[in-house]
């Protein structure tokens, strides 16, 4: 019938109103493109003969146990420390810089850190020459420091890196106004029924900052239990990791050993969702045996605050350590055991000098792409409903929960399918993805907190929408849209699979120039590209840090 | 006889390309004429600046000389490339994003039996003439795959291991002298595990030389026939594992990871496929100048490295002309020289004018091999996923 056809374009408006236009970028330009990602990172889910070659593979049940006890143990090391730090910094003086601090320990790449820390710890690092020149040795001691069999040093390495997100999302939830109010209020109370300090973090705190975590946890634990580039710098090498011997597999020439590698990455991503159902079964199942504990009566146990400085202060310690020994290997020409100085060369840094390109572009893109999801992120939140929001937090959850490999592939795919490989769409549209999802995850919370008061105020004072955005919801705001800037230009700036799969490698980014020089092991060039991939996103940090405080909370 | 036009045609242009020879360097003109202008994505692995500076060398020049904008597109595995060309061509992609790429061994094989080469092109290059092909065999043959003109040769390859001379003034050489030095020095030597191709060369030569009929390796293999052979090639490895680095629980990843265990002394020994890498780190100031290299004494695998142009390359005449211009005896004789990158030349430079035959007069200097072995051919292209599955399952399942 034709009257139909007319009338369902109304229908939709008048259902969603005119805010649906509000969802078309966003739609376009992050759910469309990642949708199809997802789907073509299935795609070969049914190959039988991949299967069986993987089932055979020696590797597959040692790797596995190692990434999943990898991923587990780092995810469970950064959650204590990010707890210990947060107890011992909370209320303290150190408090009101602790998202600043925590933000630029966020920029410095994994890969770097992992540079680092091996050249710190391995048998010519620099602690072994500290040694070797008290004791006298000539030649390097044969430590199994680093790529040691269980994995300590990968694991040592991710819990570093993954706490101070953690601290940092905790940061975010506890500043909020009502939470820091309600805290109060619990406090005097427990504290009148006779709870010491550490009693009221452990029985009354934490259980309320717990499920804030859950999403968190889950991502690191993806991340790490999925991580490559780390792995091959710091990890077990024989078996390596799962994700390592798939990451091999996809490489390999032969189309054989790539559609092992497929079906390996959806395995990979199954095996991790069951160790997930597994483990939150188990916090169901010994929940009476927790609640037992939290319901025992007043304890005057202390909160660990002298500890958690300790811990705040030696993580900062060790990056500040970390970022100046990069920059002291990027110097160091020929340095050979014992010597605790090396013959120094500026040259890798005239080589990048020389052609700053893959600088210019990465900071462009970083620029390009964080400026482009705030504006679709700011109009979704605008114009949507609250409601919908789930949209696009689970579009991004599924982006970061899922092992970057198994997407990777299958954004390349599609891209592939849809023309948009080896050219610049293709490498904007990448790398724009991953910067939404980071965006939205840091940025939805904040903007549907904001008191609905305010626009109530502004709508009784005649006030446009636009000036209240421009007016009022703008300053408000400014912190959490500042980060969500930074978080999105340090991701950006890190993204070295879409440059090289979806970019063809037609880009010279800097992690593509960071990651190919690796593969020579060219000491020096590696740490100066590491030390550069972590100046920018530090510079945007703090930068966001210093104008994103609020005018009020200075005092 | 039946004389139709098809067979005519087929005829005229068989007979012209007998007899006039010369024709070709019109075609070549027309190629040149074409690839002005054009922009060739060079796919080569990266992973080495003093490599890079000498492609960005070769772009300027090709730039100047033939109009041809040459960009490097870096890499850190040429299976990538050999991926990324079977994907477009199987989505029906055209314009390539490859236009020319640096390949040898498997990768080749891969891309050669898959038709996703373009050609054959290398023997109607100017400059392929200088290429010395009867004295440096695999110029043309390529891991016992012949070549066909899908690729065109670029540099010298061969197995050789290097260490500082003043720890190790009488380097071992042969696979039972390396497996005693490594048991008096236990923790001091290792190879790079397999896939990476330092890893699988060193399997290789244990192969090659614990086996006495060599024949065999010129010849397709299959997994029984290759089980009778390993059994040898696993008995000396399961006798030098405990002496190896970290008792060969572990193994480096890459070739370049070793070099820099070398230069920190916690390896003695160091390995690698261009026999001048050892020189050219010693000029770098990576390695000291008391630094030796040297080959096996029976002789050590020895090949060539190649670029080939993808069938879907958009650029193809461009391609062409850079890889002319790749065997160029100023371009190999810079390629040579160890200032520069020091790989050696595929030139015959007997056949080459004196002044250009001048710019490869090398002087022995610090680091450059000085006890030389023989090349001796890759083994067929069959034997590598033996030899990496067959390691992989004996020293490294955990």
């Amino acid at each position: 019938m034709k009257r139909t056809e007319k009338s369902w374009i109304p229908a939709f408006a008048s259902m969603t109103g005119v805010g649906a236009l509000g969802s078309l970028p966003i739609l376009t330009l992050f759910a469309l493109p990642l949708l199809a990602s997802l789907f073509f990172s299935f795609e070969i889910t049914f190959d039988r003969q991949a299967w069986q070659n993987l089932l055979a593979h020696p590797q597959l049940w040692s790797g596995l146990r190692l990434s999943i006890y990898t991923g587990a143990a780092s995810t469970i090391l950064a959650l204590a420390a990010a707890l210990l730090i947060i107890i011992g910094a909370y209320e303290s003086k150190s408090w009101h810089n602790l998202p600043a601090t925590m933000g630029a320990m966020l920029a410095l790449p994994h890969l770097a850190l992992a540079i680092g820390l091996s050249f710190l710890i391995m048998p010519s690092g620099i602690l072994a020459r500290i040694v070797a020149n008290i004791v006298g040795w000539q030649t390097p001691p044969q430590w199994v420091t680093t790529h040691d069999p269980y994995g300590i040093a990968l694991i040592i390495a991710l819990a570093i890196k993954e706490a101070p997100f953690i601290v940092w999302v905790l940061a975010g939830f506890l500043n909020r106004e009502d939470i820091r109010q309600k805290f109060v209020l619990q406090r005097a109370a427990a504290q009148s029924l006779g709870h010491g300090t550490g009693s009221i973090w452990l029985r009354i705190f934490v259980p309320q900052l717990m499920p804030k975590l859950i999403w968190p946890l889950v991502i690191v634990f993806v991340y790490a239990a999925t991580v490559v580039d780390m792995s091959l710098a710091i990890g077990p090498t024989q078996p390596p990791t799962l994700a390592t011997v798939i990451w091999a597999d996809i490489n390999s020439e032969q189309v054989v050993n790539n559609a092992r590698g497929g079906v390996g990455a959806i395995f990979l991503s199954l095996a991790l969702l069951m160790s997930l159902v597994l483990a939150w079964s188990f916090i169901i199942v010994t929940k009476p045996i927790w609640k037992n504990i939290m319901n025992a009566g007043p304890s005057t146990w202390a909160a660990p605050v002298f500890a958690g400085h300790t811990k705040l202060i030696s993580l900062e310690v060790f990056y500040v350590l970390i970022a100046a020994l990069l920059f002291f290997m990027s110097l160091a020409q020929n340095w050979p055991f014992p010597n605790l100085v090396p013959t120094a060369s500026l040259k890798p840094w005239g080589t990048i000098f020389q052609n700053p390109n893959a600088l210019i572009t990465s900071i462009v893109l970083a620029t390009l792409t964080s400026f482009t999801a705030l504006s679709i992120l700011l109009l979704w939140l605008e114009m949507m409903n609250q409601k919908t929001d789930r949209i696009i937090l689970w579009l991004s959850l599924a982006l970061l929960g899922l092992p970057a490999i198994l997407v990777g592939l299958g954004q390349y795919r599609a891209f592939l399918r849809f023309g948009l490989t080896a050219n610049m769409a293709g490498l904007f549209l990448s790398h724009l993805l991953p910067v939404v999802a980071y965006m939205a995850i840091v940025l939805v919370g904040p903007y549907r907190a904001i008191d609905p008061r305010f626009s109530a105020t502004a709508k009784s004072l005649q006030a446009s929408t636009l000036k209240f955005f421009i007016a009022i919801k703008l300053p408000l705001l400014k912190a959490p849209i500042l980060s969500a800037l930074a978080v999105g230009f340090a991701v950006s700036f890190g993204q070295y699979i879409p440059a090289q799969l979806i970019g063809a490698g037609r880009f010279s980014t800097l992690p593509i120039e960071a990651v190919t020089l690796t593969s020579g092991a060219n000491r020096p060039l590696t740490a100066a590209f590491a030390f550069l991939l972590m100046l920018p996103p530090l510079l945007v940090y703090v930068a966001a840090a210093r104008f994103g405080r609020s005018r009020w909370s200075n005092s | 006889m039946n004389f139709t036009r098809r067979s005519a045609l087929q005829l005229f242009a068989a007979s012209s390309l007998l007899q006039f020879a010369p024709a070709y360097a019109a075609d070549w003109k027309a190629i040149e004429a074409e690839a002005k202008g054009q922009e060739v994505f060079f796919n080569a692995w990266a992973g080495a600046d003093n490599i890079n500076a000498y492609i960005a060398w070769a772009g300027d020049e090709v730039m100047k000389r033939y109009g041809v904008k040459l960009t490097h597109v870096k890499i850190t595995d040429t299976a990538e490339v050999v991926k990324r060309v079977r994907d477009e061509v199987k989505a029906g992609k055209a314009d390539g994003s490859v236009d020319l790429v640096w390949i040898n061994g498997a990768n080749f094989k891969a891309m050669k039996t898959e038709k996703l080469l373009f050609g054959p092109f290398a023997d109607a290059l100017p400059n392929f003439a200088l290429v010395d092909v009867k004295g440096k065999p695999t110029t043309t043959k390529d891991f016992t795959e012949t070549t066909d003109g899908l690729e065109s040769p670029w540099g010298m390859a061969q197995f050789t291991f290097f260490a500082d001379g003043a720890k190790l003034p009488n380097p071992p050489r042969s696979m039972a002298e390396l497996a005693a030095f490594a048991k008096a020095n236990p923790g001091r030597v290792t190879y790079p595990a397999p896939p990476d191709f330092h890893g699988t060369t060193f399997l290789k030569q244990v192969l090659v030389e614990v086996t006495s009929d060599r024949s065999i390796f010129a010849k397709p293999t299959d997994k029984v026939a290759f089980e009778i052979l390993a059994k040898p090639c696993l008995a000396f490895l399961d006798d030098l594992k405990p002496s190896l680095w970290r008792e060969g629980k572990q193994y480096p990843k890459s070739q370049a990871e070793i070099t820099q265990m070398v230069a920190d002394g916690e390896l003695l020994i160091g390995l690698t496929f261009n026999p001048n890498e050892p020189a050219n780190l010693v000029a770098a100031g990576t390695l000291p100048k008391t630094t030796i290299a040297w080959q096996h004494s029976g002789g050590t695998i020895g090949n060539s490295h190649f670029v080939a142009i993808p069938t879907n390359a958009k650029a193809k005449a461009g391609a062409q002309v850079v890889a002319n211009f790749l065997l160029s005896a100023e371009a190999q004789a810079k390629k040579n020289d160890l200032k520069t990158w020091g790989d050696p030349t595929v030139l015959d430079v007997s056949k080459l004018s004196g002044d250009d035959a001048k710019m490869f007069a090398a002087s022995a200097v610090a680091g450059s091999v000085t006890l030389p072995g023989p090349a001796i051919l890759e083994p067929d292209a069959s034997f590598v996923p033996l030899i990496e599955s067959t390691w992989l399952s004996h020293y490294a399942k955990g």
